[in-house]
């Protein structure tokens, strides 16, 4: 349910249709750390239990899409975030507890958008504890 | 002397309606948030740093269940599927749960979920044979002085709870105001919860959870279902040969 849709033309039906089976829990993320990444937005979708993001990401492996999973909309609200803050087509830069095998993507904690505004946790004030337990609220 | 006769009875009078119009209970109507440390959700006791005494053939069950989903980090609430009780009122997954409160019935909304209880007293509750069971089961309340006692049973089988219990549980509540006011000015709501489950424990597990009040709090909407659907629609329309409406 919360795999994030892969909606480049050609591969929405597949995708879709596979998204029930690839869902990522708060457990299997780092909440000890916090990465930031850079990319252009290609999909977003402020959901419960968990919104979905995939960003095009320019790195060493080059040009690529990276998904991303993030809190409730309910603590998104709570933490700033007002529908219509992020759009396809946007360079944002997200801060995300990486997974803990070490695979792309990971779970947003804050997102810095265009235009400076920001929402989400307080990265250098992390409380890991805190972001664990509202992650699994499910 | 007819003008303090009169004043006296006008006295009595106004006395007489303050105490009709006193609160025959505490009111704990309104909006309510983790108390406690928020790594702990406000709950002072959790099966994370206690021993359960549960028998054998349940925590095989239990294992076998945490076997399963842990290593893929599945959750039932990852799948919208409410916390049901104990967990609804031990934690709601960290989110903040609503009191609505008349004489004769109790709402309790946890905004995960949009989980709603509803705690009947007297001769507002339904038959026993109307109760239908579920996730959070059949509540009755009562008062003993300022604390609200909620008992509940038809609780269905739920090996996916902090605290694992048959069809056979029963959950008893006991709510009460702190007398002061936390470090913040808020009032302070303390749930004492007893679990009892001859199936499943040889002795009632117990644990506390602590909610402080929100000021003029709202509980958010909280919708999951969605996307449940929209892959179900997308395999019906796949199956049809076209495109998703």
């Amino acid at each position: 349910m919360n795999k994030f849709f892969i909606l480049a033309s050609g591969v929405a039906f597949a995708a879709l249709a596979t998204s029930a089976s690839a869902h990522h829990s708060a457990v299997q993320f780092d909440f000890t750390k916090q990465v930031p990444i850079k990319g252009t937005v290609t999909h977003f979708r402020a959901i419960n239990p968990h919104m979905q993001l995939i960003l095009r990401v320019k790195d060493a492996k080059g040009e690529h899409l990276v998904e991303f999973e993030g809190h409730s909309t309910n603590n998104m609200y709570r933490n700033g975030y007002r529908k219509g803050m992020v759009n396809e087509g946007d360079v944002i830069t997200v801060n995300v507890a990486p997974l803990k095998n070490g695979g792309e993507g990971g779970y947003v904690v804050s997102a810095d958008l265009a235009g400076g505004t920001h929402f989400g946790m307080v990265s250098r004030s992390l409380d890991a504890a805190k972001i664990q337990q509202q992650a699994e609220g499910k | 002397m007819m003008r303090k006769l009169s004043l006296a009875v006008a006295a009595t009078l106004l006395t007489g309606v303050a105490l009709a119009a006193a609160p025959k209970h505490p009111d704990f109507t309104g909006v309510w948030t983790n108390a406690g440390a928020p790594a702990m959700g406000g709950t002072t006791n959790t099966a994370a740093n206690v021993v359960l005494p549960m028998l054998p053939g349940p925590k095989a069950r239990v294992d076998a269940y945490n076997k399963l989903v842990q290593p893929l980090g599945e959750t039932p609430g990852g799948w919208c599927l409410g916390t049901g009780l104990p967990g609804s009122m031990l934690g709601s997954g960290g989110y903040p749960m609503e009191i609505l409160q008349r004489e004769e019935q109790i709402n309790i909304v946890y905004e995960a979920h949009n989980e709603a209880r509803r705690v009947y007293f007297g001769a507002r509750n339904a038959p026993q044979e109307d109760r239908v069971p579920g996730r959070n089961g059949y509540s009755t309340g009562h008062w003993e002085g300022d604390t609200l006692v909620v008992e509940t049973d038809n609780l269905v089988d739920q090996i996916d709870q902090r605290f694992a219990h048959s069809d056979e549980a029963k959950v008893v509540e006991r709510y009460h105001l702190e007398p002061k006011l936390d470090d913040k000015g808020r009032r302070v709501l303390v749930a004492d919860m007893t679990l009892t489950d001859p199936k499943f424990y040889s002795a009632p597990v117990t644990a506390q959870k602590r909610w402080a009040q929100v000021p003029n709090g709202r509980l958010l909407p909280y919708e999951c279902a969605e996307e449940g659907w929209n892959a179900r629609l997308a395999e019906i329309a796949k199956k049809a040969g076209v495109a998703v409406p």
